[in-house]
């Protein structure tokens, strides 16, 4: 039994993505109490909307679906969906934190059976899909999702659409009259582990990404998904056609001081398994990838060495200077190539702008002060006398296995803080 | 005050201009920046006239290739558009860089860099800027021609005839006397003022 027991301070976890759910779990099981907040209607965060992982191609449900398991049989970890930090007060050892809660309107009685679906005739953007699609306003965000309750879009609330969503669930689940909620928890620490968000592409003016076959890398994520917009097949946006010449912009908006200043770490494999997408659905399909250095770190070199042995994957090294449409309405890359010095312009089906990750911390208020660097990351841990540490991309641009390593060292951290506290 | 630049006693590459540039060229502060990704030559406009396009150029100075980038027509090629400045991703201000390495070329008397079309334009257009105090597009177009010699010139006007037309239909050139500006006299004494802050920033 640990120091302190069962009566030491719970834990803090601030976001329930896989760095979340990770720190969560660890610290659980170590027999600690701990408290998940998440502020979409699912846990999973960004990962959940990945198609698959590099460099195996395994897919993100399969890791997501046993730490589900891990914390459907953990007494101690209680979590909240729709649930956020709304104030901090207090120290190490003692912090006062605030919840507030966004009604779902679905209560727990939801057997996710989907009559209020069938029921509702509004749509609104799927957030699950980047807004790529719309679905109804008594949705479940994916089918893996978890918790597996529906949610009832606040637009419709107030509405007979409303009523009739709630006249058509059998089990007494939906709750119209639910308001927001805040409440006061004490924990000892406090592991932020709020993630990331895809930077604006709008902000690459050269890139045309108001194009409709100009897209960005989580969507093309979505299109090769089985339960993405187009079931899985990589078409092209503006006309459903199977998109076979395909170019990947690397460092898009990112090591640009115009832009994100840092490397992103993950894209230059995030393309590389984009690559494999394509060139897995169609056999005579030619992807060029344009990069300034391909950055795949330590074991992950071997997958790019794969894609590069590829007589169909062309690899041209140059920073394209502009995207731009084409007489026929096909985005055309230009730049330089600057190996030969060539100027090319080059016209294909689909472009995906492998843009990077952002701190979703960046650019707004934190209801606490926090240590962060100049982009908006949290710093992991400032001092001993402090109890806040942060996990995943919110510490700094992670893939998913160093996000798990950083809300391990986080986990460990928050325990050695309520025990000494 | 530009230090003067170093003798590289005929080796083809030079260690010390990639510092000399570096510490004497307008904007060559930040060409260490560089990280050689080409969206500076892939976004000119007439990057393809270039011999080396700016890219290149800057890795050139790195290796330390003064003669080679001294006699490079890149840099009167440049029609300060901006377009790469506004697109560098290491804020590397390009348009400078190649504007003051021309210069640098000028006066050490390269003469590529005298003889380049866009040196002779310059010329002419400063020489009737000078007597005018202002472009007489039709003496500056002849004094241009001219810098290639009679026969060339005659061929030229030639074949810009429709061009000088439109022009004076669009009452952008005139036939007559030149149009002076009214303090030429004083114009000239700034220009001249300047020339002499520029030669003693240069320490010559
Ligand atoms: C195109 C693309 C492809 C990728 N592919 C791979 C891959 O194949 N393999 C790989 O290893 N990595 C990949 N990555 C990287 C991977 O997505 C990240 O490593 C991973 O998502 C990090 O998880 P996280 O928990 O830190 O953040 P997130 O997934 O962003 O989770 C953060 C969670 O916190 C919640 N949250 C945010 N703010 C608050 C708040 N204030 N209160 C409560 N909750 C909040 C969010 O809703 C979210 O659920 C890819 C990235 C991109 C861009």
């Amino acid at each position: 039994m640990p120091n302190g027991g069962p009566n030491s301070q719970a834990i803090l976890v601030v976001g329930g993505g896989i760095a979340g759910i990770s720190a969560a779990v660890e610290t659980a099981e170590a027999g600690y109490d701990v408290i998940l907040l998440e502020s979409s209607p699912v846990l999973g965060g960004r990962v959940s909307r990945l198609n698959r992982y590099f460099p195996k191609l395994c897919h993100p449900t399969c890791g997501l679906e046993i730490n589900y398991q891990r914390i459907r049989g953990n007494p101690r970890l209680k979590m909240f969906t729709m649930a956020t930090v709304a104030g901090v007060s207090g120290e190490k050892g003692n912090y006062t934190v605030t919840v507030k809660t966004t009604p779902r309107h679905v209560n727990a009685k939801c057997t996710a059976c989907g009559d209020c679906a069938a029921a509702a005739t509004s749509e609104v953007p799927d957030a699950s899909n980047y807004g790529l699609t719309t679905k109804k306003a008594a949705y479940l965000p994916h089918e893996h999702a978890f918790p597996m309750r529906y949610v009832i879009d606040p637009s419709v609330i107030g509405t007979p659409e409303a009523d009739a969503i709630k006249a058509a669930c059998k089990y007494d689940a939906v709750d119209l009259d639910e308001t927001e909620q805040t409440f006061d928890v004490t924990v000892g620490a406090i592991i932020w582990a709020t993630g990331w968000r895809p930077y604006d592409a709008k902000n690459l003016t050269a890139y045309s990404y108001e194009l409709p076959d100009v897209i960005n890398n989580v969507e093309m994520e979505r299109l090769a998904a089985h339960d993405g917009p187009t079931d899985g097949k990589i078409l092209r946006p503006s006309n459903g056609e199977e998109a076979k010449r395909v170019a990947l912009i690397q460092c898009a908006g990112s090591r640009d001081h115009n832009h994100l200043a840092y490397c992103s770490r993950i894209c230059c494999l995030a393309s590389l398994k984009h690559a494999a997408y394509v060139r897995e659905q169609y056999a005579d399909a030619d992807v060029d990838i344009y990069y300034i250095d391909i950055r795949a770190h330590d074991k992950l070199e071997a997958f790019h060495q794969k894609l590069k042995n590829d007589p169909q994957v062309t690899f041209h090294k140059s920073k394209p200077a502009a995207i731009v449409e084409g007489p026929d309405g096909r985005p055309v890359v230009k730049g330089e190539d600057t190996v030969t010095r060539d100027v090319y312009a080059r016209d294909y089906d689909l472009v995906v702008l492998a843009t990077g990750m952002e701190p979703s911390t960046a650019g707004f208020d934190l209801p606490v002060t926090l240590s962060q660097d100049d982009y908006g990351f949290i710093v992991p841990h400032v001092e001993d006398t402090d109890g806040m540490f942060s996990a995943g991309v919110a510490q700094g641009p992670l893939d998913v296995s160093m996000s798990v390593q950083s809300a391990t060292a986080a986990a460990l951290k928050a325990i050695q803080a309520v025990d000494g506290a | 005050m530009t230090a003067p630049l170093p003798e590289s006693n005929g080796k083809k590459y030079d260690l010390g201009f990639a510092r000399w540039v570096y510490e004497n060229v307008d904007g060559g502060d930040k060409l260490s920046m560089c990280m050689q990704c080409g969206a500076c030559s892939g976004s000119c406009p007439i990057g393809t006239e270039m011999d080396h396009g700016p890219r290149k150029l800057f890795m050139m100075i790195r290796a330390g290739m003064k003669e080679d980038v001294l006699k490079s027509n890149t840099m009167f090629n440049c029609t300060s558009c901006y377009n790469c400045v506004v697109r560098c991703p290491r804020k590397v201000p390009v348009t400078y860089i190649l504007q003051d390495l021309g210069r640098v070329a000028q006066r050490l008397g390269y003469a590529e860099a005298k003889e380049t079309d866009n040196a002779r334009f310059a010329k002419a257009f400063f020489w009737s800027t000078r007597k005018f105090g202002r472009t007489d597009e039709r003496l500056f177009s002849a004094k241009y021609y001219l810098s290639f010699g009679v026969g060339e010139a005659i061929k030229m006007a030639k074949a810009n005839m429709p061009v000088a037309r439109s022009l004076m239909k669009a009452k952008r050139m005139h036939l007559g006397m030149p149009h002076k500006i009214k303090g030429v006299k004083e114009l000239n004494a700034i220009l001249d003022k300047a020339e002499e802050i520029e030669k003693r920033e240069q320490g010559v």
